[in-house]
C-alpha cells in the first residue's frame, strides 16, 4: 500500500491540473468529442514480414503480432474480414486468436474459412467458455470450435476470461475444464494450453500456484497496466520464471481508448507491449485501416530500450491511477454473456460497466 | 407488511468513536429518500423515524441533484438538535476548495449552520487516496470546516475496494469516522472490509459505519438467499460496528427495520459463522456485491471527475441530463 502513495511531485501537479479542470458543469464533460476510428488515415504497409519470437518453451516460433479474434467478428461483412486476415497473413502475421464464445460462433466461422488452405502455415488458438461448468461441456465446445474453424487440432487451447474471483476454484474443481485441457492434449487435439483474463493480477497468481502444466498465459499488458494493478510487474516476471510463455493483449486499452483520447500514439502502445518479454502481442483488427497501422509498427519492430520504456509509464502514470483506460480490470465492461450467465451477474444491458 | 400500529421508541445507543457522543444503531440512509413518492411522504417517513428513535441521518450532496438533502431538511425542521446529521462532499479527487463549495450547498438545503458529520464521498478509485491528502485537495477542506466550527466530526466513505479504504488510512489524517459495506457476504468475498479494515479502525478509535447491510440492491434478499432481518442483525451485532446505514424509501420498510432494530439482541457468534457459511457459496464471485465490481453503485460525479464514461441508463444520470435539457440549466429548478 505505501507504494500506491508515494505520489510523484511532478505527476501530482500536473494531476491536480487535470482534475481541476474538469467542469463542474455536466453538459460541458459529456460533449467531448473522439476522432472517429475509422478516419484514420491510410498508411502504407512497409516491405517485409512481422517477426517471429519463441512461444516460452515449446520450442514453437509464433509471430510477434497476433490478429485477435474478437474484433474479426466485429468487422463489417463476411468478405471484410476474410481480406483483413489475407492481408494479415501475407505480411507473416500467424498467430489467430478466438474464443468459442464471440459473436455466437461468427469470430471462428470466420477465421476457419479465411484459413482455408492456409491452415498449416498459421498457429491457431481459440479458448474453452465453461465458465465453472464442467469437462464434457468443455469437450463438446471443443468439437464444435474445431468444426467452425474447419481444422482437426488446435495449436492453442485456453480457459477464456477468468475473472471472477472463484473461477480458480470452479477450473482445478474435480471434473472441471482443467481436466478437459489435459485430456484434449493427451488425444492430440490440442498441441498447448493455457488460460487468459483480463481483470485481476492476483487472479492469475491464483492460477499459477496450482503448478498446472500451462504452457501459455495470456493478460493485458499495456503502457497503463504498467503502474496500475500490474499485470506485467506481478504476472510476467512469473509466468517467466515459469517457462510459460505470455500472450499479451489490450495494447491500446482494449477499445483504442488509449488512441482515440491522445495518451499514446499507435506506435508508443503497440511498441510498447511488444517490447516486453512476451511471445505475441493479440490485437484486434476490424478495419483495414487498423490493420494497417499495427502492421507498419510490427514489421518494423525494435524493441523500446528501456529509458524509453520507463519514459512512457512515467507519460502515463497520473492518468493510469485509477483504471480509466483499462475498463476490463475496475467495471464489467469487458465481461462477456456467458461468464455473466454462469455467475449470475446481471446482463450486459443492465450492467453495461 | 401490516403497518405497525406506532413505530414510537427506544433504539439503543453507541458510542461514537473516541467522542462522548452516541447515536442509534440504526442509521437513516439518506440516498433511499429521494425515491418517496413526494416530499409529504419523505417528511412523514422522517418524522417517524425520530419517533421510532433514529438519531443518525446520513445524506450526501449528489443524492439526486439534491432533492434528498431539501426533502430531509424538510423533515427534521425543529427536530435538528435531536438528531446526529450527517453528509458528505462530493470532489471525487478534486480540489477542497470545490468540496468547501458544497458543504455551504448543503446546509442550506439541510436548513442548519451546522453539521454533526461531514464525511468525502465514494472513495473509488486507487488513486482516491493520493487525490484527496494532495497540497489543495479535500483534506484541508475537512480540516478548515472543523477549524470553523462548521461541522463536529470528520471521515470518509467508499463502497468499491477495502485496500483504497487502507490507503486512506495510511495517509494518516485524523478521522473520526469510516463508512463502508458490512454484511454477510462481504465477510467471505476475497475483498473484504469486514476482515480488512473493520479490526484496524477498531484499533484506532474510529467510529465504524456499516452500509449496505442487505448488500446495496436487495436482490440477495429476492433471490431467497437470506432474509432482510438476518442481514440486518448481522450487520448490527459485528463487533466494533457504531451503526448501520440502511435505506428507507417507505413507512413499510421504516417499520420493519424499527421493529428490528428496537428489539435489537445481537446475534451470537456461533449464528453469525453459520450465516457466513451458508451464503459463502454465493458470496464468492460477488454477485450479490457488485459495488465492488462495476461502476454501477458510483454517482456520475465521481465517473466524470476520474474521466470514466457514464452509463446513460442510470437514473442519476438521467436526472442530471433531464434537468439539463429541460431548463437549460444543469442544475434542478423543480419544485420540492
Amino acid at each position: 500500500m505505501a507504494s500506491k502513495l508515494e505520489v510523484n511531485r511532478r505527476n501530482f501537479i500536473k494531476g491536480a491540473a487535470v482534475l481541476g479542470a474538469v467542469p463542474l458543469i455536466p453538459g460541458g464533460a459529456m460533449a467531448q468529442q473522439h476522432p472517429d476510428p475509422s478516419q484514420i488515415a491510410a498508411q502504407s504497409v512497409p516491405e517485409g514480414q512481422v517477426p517471429t519470437k519463441p512461444l516460452g518453451r515449446t520450442g514453437v516460433q509464433v509471430s510477434a503480432m497476433g490478429l485477435g479474434g474478437y474484433h474479426i467478428g466485429s468487422a463489417e461483412t463476411d468478405q471484410a474480414a476474410m481480406e483483413i486476415v489475407a492481408k494479415a497473413f501475407d505480411h507473416g502475421v500467424r498467430f489467430f486468436d478466438n474464443a468459442w464464445e464471440y459473436h455466437d460462433g461468427l469470430s471462428e466461422e470466420r477465421i476457419g474459412k479465411a484459413l482455408n488452405g492456409k491452415r498449416d502455415q498459421s498457429f491457431v488458438m481459440t479458448k474453452v467458455c465453461t465458465h465453472g461448468r464442467d469437462k464434457k461441456i468443455a469437450m463438446r465446445m471443443l468439437e464444435e470450435s474445431l468444426r467452425r474453424l474447419q481444422t482437426d487440432h488446435l495449436d492453442l487451447w485456453q480457459v477464456h476470461e477468468v475473472v471472477y474471483e472463484n473461477d480458480p476454484d470452479l477450473i482445478f474443481a474435480p471434473d472441471g475444464v482443467a481436466e478437459a485441457l489435459t485430456a484434449a492434449k493427451q488425444q492430440g487435439k490440442v498441441r498447448f494450453i493455457g488460460f487468459t483474463g483480463h481483470k485481476d493480477p492476483e487472479i492469475h497468481l491464483k492460477m499459477l500456484a496450482h503448478n498446472f502444466p500451462f504452457d501459455t498465459v495470456q493478460m493485458p499488458l499495456n503502457c497503463c497496466d504498467a503502474t496500475f494493478r500490474s499485470f506485467e510487474t506481478q504476472v510476467l516476471p512469473e509466468a517467466t520464471r515459469k517457462g510459460i510463455a505470455a500472450l499479451g493483449m489490450k495494447s491500446l486499452g482494449g477499445s483504442g481508448e488509449l488512441v482515440r483520447h491522445g495518451v499514446v500514439t499507435p506506435e508508443q502502445g503497440l511498441r510498447y507491449a511488444m517490447s516486453l518479454p512476451v511471445a505475441t502481442t493479440i490485437s484486434g483488427v476490424d478495419t483495414m485501416q487498423v490493420l494497417d497501422q499495427n502492421l507498419k509498427v510490427a514489421i518494423n519492430f525494435q524493441p523500446l530500450a528501456s529509458n524509453e520504456m520507463q519514459s512512457l509509464r512515467e507519460q502515463c502514470r497520473f492518468l493510469a491511477g485509477d483504471g480509466r483506460y483499462e475498463l476490463f480490470k475496475v467495471t464489467t465492461k469487458y465481461d462477456g454473456k456467458v461468464g455473466r450467465e454462469q455467475h449470475h451477474f446481471p446482463t450486459v444491458e443492465e450492467l453495461p460497466i | 407488511m401490516p403497518q405497525a400500529e406506532t413505530s414510537s421508541g427506544t433504539i439503543p445507543l453507541r458510542k461514537f468513536g473516541r467522542s462522548d457522543s452516541r447515536i442509534s444503531i440504526l442509521g437513516f440512509g439518506g440516498h433511499h429518500l429521494g425515491e418517496a413518492p413526494d416530499a409529504k411522504t419523505a417528511v412523514e417517513i422522517v418524522h417517524q423515524a425520530v419517533d421510532g428513535g433514529i438519531t443518525f441521518f446520513d445524506n450526501c450532496w449528489e443524492y439526486r441533484r439534491g432533492k434528498t438533502e431539501v426533502w430531509m431538511g424538510a423533515g427534521l425542521k425543529g427536530l435538528r438538535d435531536k438528531v446526529f446529521l450527517m453528509t458528505k462532499t462530493c470532489p471525487h479527487g478534486r480540489d477542497g476548495s470545490l468540496a468547501l463549495l458544497m458543504l455551504e450547498e448543503s446546509l442550506r438545503r439541510l436548513q442548519t449552520d451546522h453539521l454533526d458529520l461531514w464525511q468525502v464521498h465514494g472513495m473509488a478509485f486507487d488513486n482516491d487516496p493520493a487525490l484527496f491528502i494532495r497540497k489543495g485537495g479535500a483534506a484541508e477542506a475537512l480540516e478548515k470546516a472543523k477549524k470553523d466550527g462548521k461541522v463536529r466530526f470528520v471521515g470518509f466513505t467508499g463502497h468499491q475496494n477495502p485496500n483504497v479504504h487502507l490507503g486512506m488510512l495510511q495517509t494518516g489524517f485524523p478521522f473520526d469516522s469510516v463508512q463502508m459495506p458490512l454484511n454477510p457476504f462481504d465477510a467471505t468475498f476475497t475483498r473484504s472490509f469486514e476482515r480488512q479494515v473493520l479490526p484496524e479502525l477498531t484499533r484506532l478509535g474510529i467510529a465504524v459505519l456499516g452500509m449496505k447491510p442487505l448488500s446495496g440492491h436487495g436482490d440477495a434478499i429476492k433471490h431467497g438467499v437470506i432474509t432482510a432481518e438476518e442481514s440486518l442483525r448481522y450487520a448490527m451485532s459485528l463487533p466494533g460496528v457504531t451503526t448501520t446505514i440502511t435505506g428507507m424509501d417507505s413507512l413499510d420498510v421504516l417499520h420493519q427495520n424499527l421493529r428490528i432494530a428496537q428489539n435489537f439482541t445481537p446475534m451470537s457468534e456461533q449464528e453469525m459463522n453459520a450465516l457466513r457459511d451458508r451464503v459463502k457459496p454465493d458470496a464468492a464471485d460477488g454477485r450479490y456485491e457488485l459495488y465492488k465490481l462495476s461502476l454501477k453503485f458510483d454517482n456520475p460525479e465521481s465517473r466524470l471527475a476520474h474521466g470514466f464514461p457514464l452509463d446513460t441508463k442510470q437514473s442519476e444520470v438521467q436526472d442530471m441530463m433531464g434537468t439539463a435539457e429541460n431548463t437549460g440549466h444543469p442544475w434542478p429548478e423543480k419544485k420540492l
